[in-house]
Parts: structure tokens; sequence; C-alpha cells
């Protein structure tokens, strides 16, 4: 019973990590302009973001260590140093997109300006970080984001047609606008493929005290959670299709998102739309701050834990603390929310490599995981997934040119 | 043992198991007729900056003096160290070290006034 009740709250927590206002925003775009036809790269985000996950966790279960820890002592500073500049610059920008969010979901329920909000939500933010340990963060916020499960709801009232929706599932060609569909198709695969979410399980397992006992647990939390929160996508993306589409609405400003739901449950769903839209930000903002702290701290050796006081881990508070003060500024000046989200998935896409590759060296290194390495279909997998990130790598800056507008 | 396998960029403890930072750099004496010898390890910011590049290294050195702060690195002898399978302990307590003056003067200075730290 506690196993299962564990199993239950790790699905929970791992789908409150997955859902956030990039795989929103780039799921509602997707179906409000090409139907159907993008389901395929929630799909393919989702088994590659599975894989990586339970990687990650199995990684910290077995060996006790994160994969910053293991990063250093492995590839050494130098790459420690180009993966934390690059991978701390787009989380950066992934959070003042999810800040920005959470402002925005605020502006669309009270009708006051987002920037006005962006220093309550900060300060927020910040307080729950000061005075909350990681329980409260992990499994508080995240039992909240179940809201979001309204868009699976949502996207079974509307009937769809099923046989297109799985259709879709199939890459395909785009039969319009074939810059702004790759485009999507890789902001997409950077919101589902997010470094964060790995760096941040693998330090959940250690503050979890998670041991070689949890392997199993891990491989159930991580499928089920990452693929809980595909499948939330994936309603986000029909309910798109099915209620933006037909009325050319294209998913370019939040103030137009509401109508995803309001079809559906009526001015109920204007309400589910904040509370999804807030709550999901609101936990992805307090994750990847963390995780920037965890990947600095980790990666210099410092004391690091979020059950711990402030005092006891001064540079650790210090570092989230400076991390929210940067990441509000662009929500404080007005910069839109919705550019923001598509740019910084983008941009996470564009530098996926970084993070993935030490996988592959890590999860075979037997001094680490012993005879829990990766069987030769993980790796051939994790190969497919730095294969996809290096075409991800290459194509993103000129689909950013080309179809990003 | 393997210098840079076992020892560099490990995570090092100490005797009561608070984590004082990472093993950044490992000091070599060469003698005449005589085989290299591990003196210490460093920790230290410039030392770390030397990875990058030397020049990186010495511009931050000198930008730290600008601003009075130290920049020569935390120096632990050889003698006074285990290396773990993946850690390394310091016979040393890490308050009393410049390992941890930063950590101390933030408590002391910033987190430490701010209610509820």
């Amino acid at each position: 019973m506690k196993k299962l009740l564990e199993i239950a709250l790790g699905i929970v927590t791992s789908v409150g990590g997955f859902l956030e206002i990039g795989s929103i925003a780039t799921a509602a775009q997707a179906g409000a302009e090409f139907s159907f036809q993008l389901i395929w790269a929630i799909v393919l985000g989702g088994i590659c973001i599975i894989f990586l996950v339970e990687q990650s966790g199995r990684f910290a279960a077995v060996s006790g260590r994160t994969l910053p820890d293991a990063i250093r002592e492995r590839f050494g500073f130098n790459y420690f140093a180009f993966m934390y500049v690059v991978l701390g610059l787009v989380s950066l920008m992934v959070l003042a997109a999810e800040l920005g969010g959470v402002c925005v979901a605020l502006e669309l329920g009270t009708g006051v300006g987002f920037q006005w909000w962006a220093i309550p939500v900060a300060l927020l933010v910040w307080l729950v970080m000061w005075k909350g340990t990681f329980g409260v963060i992990e499994k508080g916020v995240s039992l909240l984001g179940l809201v979001t499960v309204c868009f699976v709801i949502g996207a079974i009232i509307v009937h769809p047609p099923w046989h297109q929706v799985l259709r879709g599932a199939a890459p395909s060609l785009p039969q319009h606008d074939s810059a702004r569909y790759w485009f999507i198709a890789v902001s997409i695969l950077g919101a589902s493929i997010s470094p964060y979410l790995f760096f941040f399980y693998s330090a959940g397992a250690i503050e979890d005290e998670w041991k070689e006992t949890h392997v199993g647990i891990n491989r159930i939390i991580a499928t089920g959670g990452m693929g809980f929160g595909t499948l939330i996508s994936i309603a986000v993306l029909i309910l798109a299709a099915t209620q933006l589409l037909p009325r050319g609405i294209k998913a370019q400003h939040y103030s137009e998102l509401p109508m995803l739901l309001i079809p559906v449950f009526g001015q109920k769903g204007f309400w589910l739309l904040v509370a999804s839209l807030g709550i999901a930000c609101f936990g992805a903002a307090l994750e990847i701050t963390l995780q920037i702290a965890y990947l600095t701290a980790q990666g210099f050796g410092w004391n690091w834990s979020e059950n711990q006081r402030p005092l006891d881990e001064a540079r650790f508070s210090f570092t989230y603390t400076v991390i929210i003060v940067l990441a509000f500024v662009p929500s404080l000046l007005g910069l839109d929310p919705l550019s923001m989200t598509v740019f910084s998935m983008a941009a996470t896409a564009a530098t996926l490599p970084v993070s993935i590759v030490p996988f592959l060296f890590l999860m075979n290194d037997y001094s680490y995981v012993r005879v829990y390495r990766n069987s030769w279909f993980s790796n051939a997998v994790v190969l497919s997934i730095i294969g996809l990130a290096f075409v991800l790598a290459v194509v993103t800056i000129p689909l950013q040119i080309f179809g990003g507008g | 043992m393997e210098l840079v396998r076992d020892c560099l960029d490990k995570q090092i403890d100490d005797q009561s198991k608070r984590r004082m930072g990472r093993v950044d750099g490992i000091v070599l004496v060469l003698e005449p007729d005589r085989a290299p010898r591990v003196a210490y390890i460093e920790l230290g910011v410039e030392t770390l900056m030397n990875r990058l590049s030397v020049r990186l290294g010495r511009r931050v050195a000198r930008w730290m003096r600008r601003w009075r702060i130290d920049p020569d690195p935390f120096r632990i002898p050889w003698g006074k160290l285990k290396i773990g399978l993946n850690t390394v302990i310091a016979e040393v307590e890490a308050e009393k070290t410049p390992a941890l003056e930063w950590e101390l003067w933030l408590r002391k200075k910033v987190i430490g006034k701010i209610p509820g730290a």
C-alpha cells in the first residue's frame, strides 16, 4: 500500500513537472494552425523524456549521485562550465517564461496588466523556496496541478475524430507553411525534452533518499508521469484543433487560450484555464529555480538541499534568490510572455546535445550504475535521442528565422 | 591510483562530512633526480579559471584583488586526504578553513539578516 501511494504521488509530481507553459503554448499553437497533424511531435518528445527521466532516476538511486555531480567528475570542469553556462542561460529564459505565464494567468483572472504581477509572483516563488521543504514543492504544488486533467476531460467531451487523432500520431509532411510547421515541431520537442526535468528528477531522487530498491518504482513513475503529461499535452492540442482552428484563432496571444475550454465548460472553462495555466507555470517556476540552484551547488560541491534551513546553506539559498531576481525582470519590463516561451523552447531544443550526450557515458559506467547499466536497447534509444538533438541544434535557428513569426 | 580519474573534480568533505567544495586542482612537486610528488590539492576560483584559460585566471585574480578578495587557492596537504570511491575526505574542520569563507560571509552578512533564515 505504501509503495502504491509512493508510485501514485510520484506520477502526479512528474506530471506536475512535465506540464508547463511551454508544453501548453506549443501544443495549442500546433492544434490551432495544423489541426491534429503535429501529435507525432508530442508523442516523440514524450518517448524521449520517459527514457531520459528513467535513466536519471536510476542513476541517482544506484550511485547516490546527481547528474551534475557525475558530469563534473567524469567530464571535468571545462565541460561542466560549458554546460553550466548554456543550461543556466536557457533555464533562466524558461523560468522567465514560466513567471510570465503565472502573471498572464493573474491578468486573465483579474484584468490587471501582467507586468503589475511580476513582483508579487517573484516574491511568492521566493517565499515558497525560502520557507518550503522539497516535499512541499514537489508534492503540494504538483497535486494542485491535477487541475490540468480538465484538458483531458475536455478533449473527450468534444468527441474529436479519433481516426484523425491517431493518424496525427504518425509523422507527416505539412500541406502549407512548411517552415512554421517544422518550427512548431521543434518547439514542441524543446518543451517536452526539457533538461530541467531530468536534472530536477535526479536531484529529487537524492532529496527523497532513493536507494537501489527504488529502481523498479522509478521506472513506473518515470513512464507513468511523463506518459500522463504527454497525454495532457495531446489533449491541449486536440482542444486547440477542435475549438480554436474552426474559429480562426491561432493562439498567438495568451488571451486567446481560454477559448480552449470556454466552448466546452462555459464560464467555468475560463476559470479552469486560468487555474491550470497559473498553477502549472507556478509549479514549473519553482522546479526550474531549484534546478538552477541545484546545478550550481552540485557542480561546485556546495552544501545543498531544499530540506535544510537557508542559513545552513547560504550559498545555495543566495543562488536561488539571485535567479528569481534575474528571471522576473523580463515580465516587469512587459516583454510578451508568449514570445518568451516560444523563444525559450526553441533555445532549449538548440542546446539539447550538451545535456544529453553525457547520458551515454554515465549510464554505462560500472563505477556509478554497476549492474544497472543501460541495455543495448536503452543505449540505442539514447543514441537516437542524441542524433535527434543534433538535428534540432542545427535546424532550430534557421527555423526560428523563417518560421518563428 | 589515477590522479585525474580518482581525485580531480571529486567532492571534498571534511572529517564531519561537511561539504567543502570540489578538488579544483592538484599540485605536483618536481625535484631533481626524484619522481614527481603529489604535494597538495587546491580549492579556489583562480585554480578553476586557470583550467579554462591561464589568461582568464590572471584576469579573475586581478579583479578579485581589486575588490580586496584574496585570490590564492586554499591548499590541503596530500597527507591529510583520504581518497574514497567517489569522495575525498580531508582531515580538517571545514568552517575553520578558507574553503567556506564565502559561505560564512553570506550567512553572516546576507542570508542571516533575512527573516526566517
